[in-house]
């Protein structure tokens, strides 16, 4: 395993709007490493997923996010993309009009001139796009119509994860994929992840329920509570969270500031 | 009177006296309807938005002969019994009285003055007849092009369309109004091109029209379609153009059943002023319009819809719906929106909205999260707005092909891929009804 960290969060403070919402938050994650983050509603799981894809209307105030020794903060949104980085939204958007195929079609290529690959033709994807939605068990006719409309709950979230299979970011950052996802669902999605697990790939995985740990299991678990992480630890934390909550976490956090 | 008036007026007698005689007397009455109204002004009511001052200036060099329209020429070969596409000059010289009480039974010289000069310098356009129960599965595809290249003084041509539909028969008609010259410099000029169709029960009728004629040539379209019971007429309205532009559709529903699509996509670009005025008539209970005109204004251009809809005394369980959604790409382009109902009977279902505003900001990042550049997720948002007009195509070709055309002048377009809303994006806003 490489010895220099994938991406590194340090000290990092930012506004949701004109509210501070993240409040020092520091983080590493290396290549390989797949971490957990829970926390109670509120606590800037999102606002952190946010921040890092570059989304408008996020402000930091202070810190630093280096990801490959590059400053992160001073990319747009899509140069994250093309550099890595892949966010699989909490609520994914419709977006009428735009045929699903079209878009990653159009989203593939732009990654992979970024990379200085050549841009795959309509068959060549459509090759590609067939053996990914066969990890994610969707179905053909789903990539003909418009970008999640109409899908179900759990539909939106296998098609992030076909996103994010196509994509093949080095950087993933989950936020509550699981929620909202049948048995058989999360089983498919968390397929999806494992697949994506590799030597040089590190992912952030944002959940509510140690159940998606069972499937998805991570090397470190994190708590944040209040824009800051509160607790770390292995996998038995989120146990121990199952059991207890986040009460406890946060008088501690609370206690110490 | 104005230069324009004067030129047109002194050319048309080329040709004002050939053909039958209720032609002739046809043409002598729209020229008089004509010069009592004179040119639209502003002072009119459905002329209040749109200003044809450019028009009434020019002086004409010409009225384009015969021969405006070229009638897809592989089609015209096979076309099966019971269908005929001709010009209208043919069927006027070897059937001088086929047509009487067909032309002109609709567009009225007296309701529209632009209607009595293209009636007045009616000469030459595409007679489509189909009998009972024929249906054609290719479209009719009728190219009329203002070929100004060739002369670079004004010229003006009166395209007419008269298509009269049997019984249950079956056809879509394409007519794609370009410049033979777009890639020179275009020369000023006028189109004014009226269509006429008669369907009569239980006839589907589609009616695709691509007007992408550059400034600075003016343009001006006036359909009229008469449906009778059970009968569907849908009409698609693509507007690309850079200059003067009103299109006019008109549609009466006659009888139990009648139903109409009425769907335009319209984008204003340049100094581009693009009026669509329609105007749907429920006549009889039981019948069904469903309109969606959309906008995108770009640039300096102006929209403006107008769309009225009559539901006449006993016209019960009408079903109306109107929607015109807008989308301003740039702070100096405007649109405005009015939708004028006339309802006089009680027991009637209608609707209507108009929305103006910017792309969704939630749906731009989400493009830009996964790679796509800023400037191509804003092309592809915006052809999305166009893509529901687009899919309502029925034949699968030409609606591949007319997408391909929207999408080419929405890509040209600086202003789609250039950012105006900042960093933030700012949300959409919806104003129902509003106007700018
Ligand atoms: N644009 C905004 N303006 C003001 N406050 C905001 C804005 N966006 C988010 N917030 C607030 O920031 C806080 C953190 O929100 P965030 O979505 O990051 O929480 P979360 O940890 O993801 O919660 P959940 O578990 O419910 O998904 C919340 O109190 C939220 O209301
Ligand atoms: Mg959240």
């Amino acid at each position: 395993m490489s010895k220099t960290p994938l991406i590194q969060i340090r000290n990092l403070h930012a506004n949701a709007g004109e509210t501070p919402i993240l409040r020092g938050l520091t983080l590493e994650l290396f290549p390989g490493e797949v971490h957990a983050i829970m926390g109670p509603n509120g606590s800037g799981k999102s606002t952190l997923s946010n921040v890092l894809v570059g989304r408008p209307g996020y402000e930091v105030t202070g810190g630093e996010v280096l990801f490959r020794g590059k400053n992160l903060l001073e990319m747009d949104a899509e140069t994250r993309a093309r550099e890595g980085i892949f966010l699989a939204f909490q609520y994914p958007v419709e977006i009428p009009g735009v045929a699903n195929n079209y878009f990653l079609r159009t989203a593939v290529n732009a990654i992979r001139s970024h990379r200085g690959q050549p841009r795959l033709d309509a068959i060549d994807f459509l090759t590609l796009l067939r053996e990914k939605m066969k990890l994610v068990e969707m179905p053909e006719e789903m990539m003909a119509r418009a970008i999640n409309e109409g899908f179900s709950g759990g539909e939106k979230k296998r098609n992030e994860i076909l996103q994010m299979l196509l994509l093949d970011p080095s950087f993933c950052i989950l936020d509550e994929t699981d929620s909202g996802l049948d048995i058989d669902a999360l089983r498919i999605v968390s397929n999806g992840v494992n697949q994506m697990r590799s030597p040089d790939r590190a992912m952030l995985v944002i959940t509510h329920y140690q159940r998606l740990l069972d499937y998805i299991v991570p090397d470190r678990v994190h708590v944040l509570s209040k824009g800051r992480i509160a607790r770390s630890g292995g996998k038995e934390l989120a146990l121990e969270l199952e059991e207890k909550g986040y009460g406890w976490i946060e008088d501690e956090a609370g206690g110490a500031s | 009177m104005s230069t324009a008036i004067d030129s047109l007026v002194r050319l048309r007698e080329r040709f004002a006296k050939d053909g039958p005689g209720w032609l002739v007397a046809k043409r002598d009455e729209a020229l008089a309807a004509f010069l009592e109204a004179g040119l639209p002004t502003r002072r009119l009511e459905a002329w209040k938005s749109t200003n044809l001052a450019p028009l009434a200036a020019l002086e004409f060099a010409r009225i384009a002969p015969t021969g405006v329209a070229t009638i897809d020429a592989k089609l015209a070969a096979s076309l099966p019994a019971g269908v005929r596409v001709r010009s209208l000059a043919e069927v006027l010289r070897t059937e001088p009285d086929r047509l009487a009480g067909r032309l002109g039974r609709l567009a009225d010289p007296k309701k529209s003055a632009l209607v009595a000069l293209q009636t007045a310098c009616l000469e030459d356009g595409v007679v489509v007849e189909l009998d009972a129960g024929v249906c054609l599965a290719e479209p009719i595809r009728i190219r009329f092009h203002s070929s100004p290249d060739v002369y670079d003084r004004p010229s003006a041509a009166f395209p007419r369309l008269l298509v009269v539909a049997g019984e249950g028969s079956e056809a879509t008609i394409f007519e794609d109004f370009d410049s033979a010259g777009a890639a020179r410099r275009a020369a000023p000029g006028f189109t004014n091109h009226v269509a006429e169709l008669l369907l009569a029960s239980g006839a589907r009728i589609e009616l695709v029209q691509v007007q992408a004629e550059p400034a600075p040539r003016v343009h001006f379209t006036s359909v009229h379609a008469e449906v009778e019971r059970g009968a569907h007429f849908a009409s698609h309205v693509v507007t690309l153009g850079s200059g003067l532009l009103r299109s006019e559709l008109d549609v009466r529903l006659l009888a139990a059943g009648a139903e109409t699509v009425m769907n335009g996509f319209f984008l204003g670009q340049d100094a581009a002023h693009v009026d669509h005025f329609t105007t749907v008539d429920h006549a009889a209970a039981h019948c069904t319009s469903a309109q969606e005109y959309r906008g995108v204004l770009a640039d300096r251009s102006k929209g403006v819809f107008r769309g009225r809809v009559i539901v006449r005394p006993g016209a019960q369980k009408t079903d109306a719906r109107q929607s015109n959604p807008n989308l301003l790409l740039s702070d100096e382009a405007a649109i405005d929106t009015r939708p004028q109902l006339e309802i006089y009977a009680d027991d009637v279902r209608a609707s209507h909205g108009s929305t103006i505003g910017q792309l969704d900001a939630d749906a731009l990042f989400f493009l830009r999260a996964r790679g796509i550049g800023e400037s191509e997720a804003r092309v592809l948002l915006t052809r999305a707005f166009a893509q529901t007009i687009v899919d309502a195509i029925r034949d699968p070709e030409l609606r591949g092909e007319i997408g391909a055309r929207v999408e080419r002048a929405l890509a040209g377009l600086e202003s789609v891929s250039a950012d105006r809303s900042g960093a933030g994006g700012a949300a959409p806003a919806p104003e129902k009804g509003g106007r700018r």
